[in-house]
C-alpha cells in the first residue's frame, strides 16, 4: 500500500465518520425541535433560534472533518 | 514574517493565495481587496441611508431603518433588550459584514478577476474575526464585572481551571474554523462543479452557498452574542 494510498483512505474515511455522527445527531436534535414546536407553537421563534445554534454547533464537527479532509488530499503526491 | 495569505491554502493551490502589491512592507492579498471593497459598499449604503434623516423614513433609510429593527429584535431575544442596544454595533456589523463577504462569491468576476474573491474562504479573516470576538468577550466582561470577571475561570469549583481556559481558548478556533470550512467547502464545490460541467451544473452549489452563507453569518453573529452575554451577566 502505497503513501498515496494510505493519505486517500484516511482522507475518506474522515469524512465518511464526521458525517455519520453528526448528522445522526442533528436528526436527533431536530426531531425534538419539531416536537417542542408541535406541543407549543407560539414558542417557535425561541425553539428555531436554539434549534439552529445546536445545529451549527454539531455542522462544526462535520466542517473540521472536511478541514482535516483538504489538509489530507494536499499532501497527496 | 508569516505568509499570512496563505494561512488556510491547505493544500488546494488557489489562484488567490498571492499578493497583489505591497503597501509598506505588508502584503495585500485578493482577499484584502475583496474587503475593501464590501467595507466600501456597506460604508456607501451607510452613508445615502443617513444623510437627510426624516421621522417618517422612506427609501433607503426604510430598508435599512427595517434591517436595524429586526437585527435589534433578533439580538434582544438572546441577551435581553438593555444588552441587545449596547452591544449591538459591534454584533450587528459583524452580521452585516460576514453576510456581505459571503454573498461577494456570487458576484461577477468572482474568483476570475484578480482582485475580487471571497475573503471568508481563508482562514487568516475568518480567524481575524474570531479574535476580535474574542477580545471583545473579555473586554465587555471586564468593563462590566471589573476585575471579578475572573473568577468564572474557578466557578463552580477551582479544579475547572484548566477546562475553563481551554474553553476560551476554543472559542475563537471554532467560531473561525466553523465559518472558514463552510465557505472553503462551497467554494470547492463549486470549483468542482465547474470543472465537471461549467454550464449550469455549478448553480444549485452557488444557491446553496448563499442559504449556508447567510447561516453562517447568522450563527457567529449569535454565538458571539450568546458569548458576550454569559461573560457580563453570569450564566453559571
Amino acid at each position: 500500500m502505497t503513501d498515496n494510498g494510505i493519505i486517500a483512505l484516511a482522507a475518506g474515511l474522515v469524512m465518511a465518520l464526521s458525517t455519520i455522527f453528526p448528522a445522526l445527531a442533528q436528526g436527533k436534535t431536530a426531531t425534538a425541535a419539531m416536537e417542542a414546536i408541535a406541543r407549543q407553537p407560539e414558542a417557535s421563534g425561541d425553539i428555531r433560534t436554539s434549534l439552529i445554534l445546536a445545529l451549527a454547533f454539531m455542522e462544526a464537527l462535520t466542517i473540521y472533518g472536511l478541514l482535516v479532509a483538504f489538509l489530507l488530499l494536499g499532501n497527496i503526491g | 514574517m508569516f505568509d499570512i495569505a496563505l494561512i488556510g491554502s491547505f493544500g488546494a493551490a488557489d489562484a488567490a493565495d498571492h499578493y497583489l502589491f505591497h503597501i509598506a512592507g505588508i502584503g495585500v492579498s485578493p482577499y484584502i481587496t475583496s474587503m475593501w471593497i464590501v467595507m466600501a459598499f456597506l460604508i456607501l449604503i451607510s452613508f445615502l441611508a443617513t444623510r437627510n434623516l426624516q421621522w417618517r423614513p422612506t427609501g433607503l433609510q426604510n430598508v435599512v431603518e427595517m434591517a436595524f429593527e429586526a437585527l435589534l429584535d433578533f439580538l434582544g431575544g438572546i441577551m435581553g433588550k438593555k444588552a441587545a442596544r449596547k452591544y449591538f454595533p459591534f454584533l450587528a456589523t459583524i452580521f452585516i459584514f460576514i453576510l456581505f463577504m459571503n454573498y461577494s462569491s456570487v458576484l461577477p468576476g468572482s474568483g476570475t478577476l484578480p482582485w475580487l474573491t471571497t475573503p471568508t474562504t481563508t482562514w487568516s479573516v475568518t480567524l481575524a474575526l474570531a479574535l476580535c470576538v474574542f477580545f471583545s468577550i473579555h473586554y465587555y466582561g471586564i468593563k462590566e464585572k471589573g476585575l471579578g470577571y475572573f473568577k468564572h475561570f474557578i466557578e463552580p469549583y477551582p479544579f475547572f481551571l484548566p477546562l475553563n481556559l481551554l474553553e476560551e481558548i476554543t472559542k475563537p478556533l471554532s467560531l473561525s474554523l466553523r465559518l472558514f470550512g463552510n465557505m472553503f467547502g462551497e467554494k470547492m464545490v463549486g470549483m468542482t462543479l465547474f470543472g465537471l460541467v461549467p454550464l449550469l451544473l455549478p448553480l444549485p452549489a452557488y444557491f446553496l452557498g448563499l442559504l449556508f452563507g447567510s447561516i453562517q453569518a447568522f450563527v457567529f453573529t449569535l454565538l458571539a452574542a450568546v458569548y458576550i452575554s454569559t461573560a457580563t451577566s453570569g450564566g453559571h
